[in-house]
């Protein structure tokens, strides 16, 4: 084929729709977010923010439409799923990080198993990034001893240790105490400054403001309302989102 | 009464030594047999198929809700009618290990519990199998948790090897109870093997709990 090399859109939703039995929890999804972009995605609890992000990585399944990473149909294929999860990292709001293990093996188990790294190659990358997330000095140290905002960045660092294009989050901040919110945003605002492609769901409208180049407003299970973080704050043109924003933002 | 005598105690070392061969022989046996079992049955326990963990539940609660003296002798007496006899020392094995094995299986199952769902999000997102997210992280995270109280099933399992003297297994608390039959020495020969007992104990105990603190070191938040 000539002309331009179309490169893959990051992440594409196609008429998405998820059901927990009755309960309808995706309505028709469409969204393009393209390589590098930075989304926020924001709305009220049980809206369904969290399940459309886990759809991306298939920790969840969706009933009917498509969505696609990197042109790869995300489905129950094995292979299909593999080589997604292989892009996309993933943060959550309670960090999950592995108590038995140190902040280093924490950072080298899935190196080692899934992308096949001896233990020096996956310690070197290990401590690469957490000297980019700026806790090196604790990686001997096990997850409870350390802070909840150095645990997300562990977390954050765990996930880039796999090279993702993408990274997802998943309330990184809501189970942090406001003094150690800023720590975790930092590095995430780093992050974004060096070109991955991110969703992030979180109601820091700071951050958004400062990184996204989209916000979403999601509620009931659909996507009410896209637009660029100056006109989402400033000019929202769902009543919904006015709602919402008014109530979050005092 | 005669008076407390340490050189009778003394006299019967050499006996209470080969009933005390017994009672470690079968013990070990047991417990290496019932965290085998209790593995097994934990797993099945916490299957997501009826099928698979009702009859464990309803072996759990029948075990636990019987008398331990009552299952030896039903497996001692009781079994041959059914046509599978077997030596006091192997109705011994399989008493304690049935025994146990309840324990270890709930024990187990606790420990699992302590592992948490949403860890296996993060494994997965990572692109970790769940054979090697079982292997990796919950198993050794629900080996930890379960740890204390299978140690005092592991304590039990030797405590309770006393009741197949019972069934006529020379073992320690045999030999004890023959020789008072005889002798007529309570006091010394029932001293004598509750120090024993206690010395067993207190070996499997500290080994255990260092164990436990190799193991659990990363939980000592310090
Ligand atoms: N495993 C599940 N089984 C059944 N219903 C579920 C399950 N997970 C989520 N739900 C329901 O799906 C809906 C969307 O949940 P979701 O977690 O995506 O919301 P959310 O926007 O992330 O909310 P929050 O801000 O509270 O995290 C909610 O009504 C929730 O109760
Ligand atoms: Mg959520």
């Amino acid at each position: 084929m000539n002309g331009p090399i179309q490169k893959d859109v990051g992440i594409t939703f196609s008429k998405v729709n998820k059901w927990y039995g009755a309960l309808h929890v995706l309505r028709d999804i469409d969204l393009t977010v393209h390589d590098g972009e930075k989304v926020v995605v924001c709305g009220p609890s049980g809206s369904g923010k969290s399940t459309l992000i886990r759809c991306i990585n298939r920790l969840e399944e969706y009933q009917s439409g498509e969505i696609k990473v990197g042109g790869i149909a995300v489905d129950s294929n094995r292979r299909n799923i593999d080589q997604i999860r292989r892009r996309v990292g993933m943060v959550f709001q309670n960090f999950n990080l592995y108590p038995h293990l140190t902040i280093l093996d924490n950072c080298t188990l899935a190196q080692r198993w899934v992308r096949g790294f001896s233990r020096s190659e996956a310690e070197e990358r290990a401590m690469h990034y957490l000297k980019r997330v700026r806790i090196p000095d604790q990686a001997s140290k096990y997850p409870s001893q350390l802070s909840g905002g150095q645990q997300q960045r562990v977390a954050i660092a765990r996930s880039l240790c796999m090279s993702p294009e993408i990274m997802l989050f998943d309330e990184p901040t809501s189970a942090l105490d406001p003094e150690l919110v800023r720590e975790v945003l930092d590095t995430m605002a780093e992050l974004a400054g060096e070109g991955m492609t991110m969703i992030c769901v979180t109601h820091e409208m700071g951050f958004a403001k400062q990184v996204a180049d989209r916000v979403i407003f999601m509620d009931d299970g659909a996507i009410v309302e896209i637009a660029e973080p100056r006109d989402f704050f400033d000019n929202p043109k769902e009543e919904r989102t006015r709602k919402f924003l008014s109530q979050i933002l005092h | 009464m005669p008076a407390f005598d340490w050189g009778y105690i003394w006299e019967a070392v050499p006996d209470l030594l080969d009933g005390l061969v017994v009672t470690i022989y079968v013990s070990f046996l047991a417990i290496l047999l019932s965290l085998t079992v209790g593995a097994i049955g934990c797993a099945l326990r916490v299957a997501d198929h009826k099928i698979l963990s009702f009859p464990v539940a309803g072996y759990v609660e029948f075990i636990r809700g019987t008398p331990f003296l009552v299952q030896v002798f039903f497996i001692f007496y009781g079994l041959p009618s059914l046509g599978l006899t077997l030596s006091a020392f192997w109705s011994g094995v399989v008493a304690l290990t049935v025994w146990a094995s309840v324990f270890h299986i709930e024990s187990f199952r606790a420990g699992l519990s302590a592992v948490g769902k949403e860890i296996q999000n993060a494994s997965a997102s990572l692109g970790l199998r769940s054979w090697q997210h079982t292997l990796f992280v919950v198993l050794p995270i629900a080996t930890r948790s379960a740890l204390p109280s299978s140690l005092n099933t592991i304590v039990a399992t030797i405590k309770n090897s006393a009741y197949l003297q019972a069934i006529g297994l020379v073992e320690l608390t045999f030999v004890a109870v023959d020789r008072i039959a005889y002798d007529f020495r309570s006091t010394e020969m029932f001293l004598a093997i509750c120090l024993i007992y206690l010395a067993v104990v207190l070996l499997v105990s500290a080994a255990g709990h260092r164990l436990e603190r190799r193991l659990n070191r990363p939980y000592v938040g310090r």
